[in-house]
Order: structure tokens, then sequence, then C-alpha cells
């Protein structure tokens, strides 16, 4: 089930990047897909640091966290719990 | 929604362009604010201290300050002005000549770094190799279609060497910061000052290489590659200056500035660009294949910023030299019949 964080994230990426939802792989990199690029990645890394009150180091800017929707979700999950 | 309208009546953002829609005036959704494509002054409030922090703790740590990429334009030329001036920076001054830029505009960068005494280097690739990573931009599905709103496909390619050339030259030289004349617009207002994770990004791109490799050559690996080695060091610097983004100026202003260092406009070069005569030809592919100018969603957030009138902007779109198109094209080796089809709506 799509959570809360997936859906203002998805919200935010197809407003932004002039996308339909159905066009975001939710397994793929937004960068390896040419959604966005590395202004984009430092744009969605602000408004996550925004909406939802967290702070995001520059080395947590990896594929490893936002290698993906997934992947950036599952970030955000851990960050709010610490 | 309204269907009759061709282009917005505010902005200049065409019915092609992707995810627009117009009121019954005639407006559409990106001046009606329902787009966020931009933040508000809060951005520019914190990118200002960030700035100043960074200049203060790197300033003087290194041979040069900033890599500054400087195509002699009329933005990158008041840029370069900034750092210069205004932030006192000692600035290695990096152009690409990719066998386009106009003479003139030469002559306004020999100018422009003589009166701000700054160091020059010109990076001007084998045009053979040049003609062929632009001839494989045109005809070829190189880059994936979205990365394409907001910049041609040649652009993108001549844009990916600066980047890299620049990202070389602040590793190599250990160099705290590359500087860029990109205005928002170009740019989303976060990303003023930043840092990239360039491992990521170099991963990240390595399927549009590929392309470009079938269809160019090895000779892409030199000019938009980097040794592992090198990108290794890139986890502390460099940060990404955008400094023109903190302006609020006008065009007319600028050109009234850098005319005090001689800079004139060329007149062999169409309305968007200000040194780069292929710049024509870049933009009929795109319409071509999308059906919008490239340069649309930079004017239209121009026009809502109170920057430039909606009739200076179409001006811009629609100003072409003469013949420099078939010209191009034929330099190129190109022939209408192989440009990619229009594909609306993509």
């Amino acid at each position: 089930m799509e959570s809360l964080i997936q859906k203002k994230l998805l919200e935010f990426i197809c407003r932004n990047y002039m996308v339909e939802e159905y066009e975001i792989n939710l397994d793929k990199s937004l960068v390896d897909e040419g959604i966005i690029d590395s202004f984009g990645l430092v744009e969605i890394s602000s408004f996550l640091k925004k909406e939802f009150a967290i702070t995001i180091l520059e080395n947590e800017m990896n594929r490893a966290n936002f290698g993906s929707v997934l992947k950036i979700v599952s970030f955000i999950e851990r960050k709010k719990t610490v | 929604m309204n269907t009759t309208v061709s282009r917005c009546t505010r902005c200049v953002l065409s019915k092609e362009f992707p995810k627009i829609a117009f009121d019954e005036n005639g407006v559409c959704n990106f001046c009606r604010n329902e787009m966020f494509y931009t933040l508000g002054t809060d951005v520019i409030d914190s990118s200002k201290k960030t700035i100043a922090e960074l200049l203060d703790a790197h300033r003087g740590t290194s041979s040069y300050d900033a890599v500054m990429c400087f195509s002699g334009g009329k933005d990158s030329t008041y840029t370069l002005m900034l750092s210069v001036k205004k932030y006192g920076l000692k600035v290695l001054a990096f152009t690409l000549d990719n066998g386009f830029i106009s003479p003139v505009s030469f002559q306004n960068i020999t100018r422009v770094v003589d009166s701000l005494g700054v160091d020059h280097v010109t990076l001007r690739p084998s045009l053979n190799n040049l003609k062929a990573i632009i001839r494989a931009s045109a005809l070829h599905p190189i880059y994936n279609p979205k990365t394409l709103t907001r910049i041609s496909s040649i652009c993108n390619s001549c844009i990916s060497i600066v980047n890299m050339t620049a990202l070389k030259f602040a590793l190599e030289k250990r160099i705290p910061f590359i500087v860029a004349g990109f205005t928002l617009g170009q740019i989303p207002a976060n990303s003023i000052v930043f840092k990239n994770n360039y491992q990521f990004l170099e991963e990240s791109r390595e399927q549009s290489l590929s392309k470009l490799r079938d269809e160019a050559g090895s000779c892409v690996d030199d000019y938009f590659c980097i040794d592992p080695k090198l990108l290794s060091e890139s986890s502390r610097f460099p940060y990404n200056l955008n400094l023109l983004c903190l302006e609020d100026i006008t065009e007319s202003e600028i050109l009234n500035r850098i005319q005090e260092f001689g800079w004139i406009a060329p007149k062999d070069v169409d309305g968007c660009s200000s040194n780069c005569r292929l710049n024509t030809f870049n933009n009929y592919v795109h319409e071509k294949q999308f059906g919008y100018s490239p340069y649309e969603l930079e004017l239209s957030h121009l026009i809502r910023k109170g920057q430039l009138t909606r009739d200076e902007a179409l001006q811009k779109i629609n100003s072409k030299p003469i013949g420099q198109l078939q010209s191009i094209m034929n330099e190129l080796r190109i022939t209408e019949a192989e440009l990619p089809n229009v594909v609306l709506g993509s």
C-alpha cells in the first residue's frame, strides 16, 4: 500500500518534473530514468527536508538512499524514526 | 480546459509543453502557480548565507578559488564579473570551443578576461569528434525525452562536456568552487549552491553515454568521462555556485553592465543565445521533435519574475539569422530527411 510519504513524494515529482505517475518506475533511479538531473536531486532533497522536517547530509545523497522512489521513501522513514 | 490556445497568453509556454493546461483566458497552469517549479525568496536568502560561509571557509586555500564555466555569452560574462568584482574570487575561466562559437564572442571573451585580469583556458576538442557528437545528439535518441524539457539534446551534450571538464580542473588543481552562469528558470532555486554526489551521477549517465559511444565512437570517453581515481577525490569538494541567481537584475541591465568591458552582442546567433551559432540548429531539432522551444520554460519564468516581457520572449524564440540553419546543417552534413520526426506530447 502506498504510504503518505510516497504519495507526497510522487506528487512533488509529477508536478515539478512534468511527468505522470504511471511514467515513474518505483524501483528505478529517477536520475537514470532521465526524470531528474543533478539539480533535481538537490531539489528533491530540499523538498524532503522541508516537508518531513529531517536533515539530510551531503554524503547521504547517494544511490543507496536516493536510487529509486522506494529507496527514498525507506530513507525518509528511517530518518523520521531517529 | 481551453483547447484552442496554442500558447499561454501570459507567458510563452506552448500547448505541446508537458503537462500544460490552459484556463478560459488562455492562462497556463504554470502561471496559475499550480506547478511549483521554483521556490520563494527564503531560498535565495539562505543560499546567500550558505555561499558567504563557504567562501569565507575556502577562499585563498588553493591556487584558484573557482573554475568559472565561461561561454562568453552575456550571463556567464556577468557572472564572471560578479565572481571577481563582487565576491573577490581568484578565478580560472574556462571556455569550451565547440567549433561554432561566434567570432565576435571570442573577441568578447578576450576583452572580458583581459579587463578582469583572470587566467583563461580554452578546450577545443577535435572538430571531427565534436561533429560526430553533435550529429549523434541531433539524430539519435541519446537522452531520455524527459531530460530534454528545458534543454536541447545538442546543448545537453556540450554542457556535459563543460561540466566534466570543469570538474576535472577543480579536482586536479584542488579548486573548491565551480561557478556557472545559470539563471533561475534554467535551474531550481535550491540549486544556487550545492555539492554533487559525482559518483552517483557518473553511474547514472552510463546508459546515455553508451548510446553516444555507439554513434560517435570512443572519443566520447575523452570528453564525458573522468578517471575513477580522480573522481574519488570529489567527496569534499567542489561546490557548485550559481551566483547570477542571487541577483535581481534584468537582461538589459546585464547588457549595459557588461558593455563596460567591451562586450558586443554577436549578430550571427539566434535570439536565445549570445555566443553560439549552433543554437539555431539545436532549437530547430528540438522544436521539430517535441513541438516547443527548449527555452520556453526559462523565458516564461523570467516573464513571471518581471525580468522580461512576453513580446521580448517571443522575439527571442523567433529570432533566427537568415540562412544559418541550412549553413550549419551543411557543415554537419545533416539533411532535413535525416532529422527525427515530430513526437508531440512526449
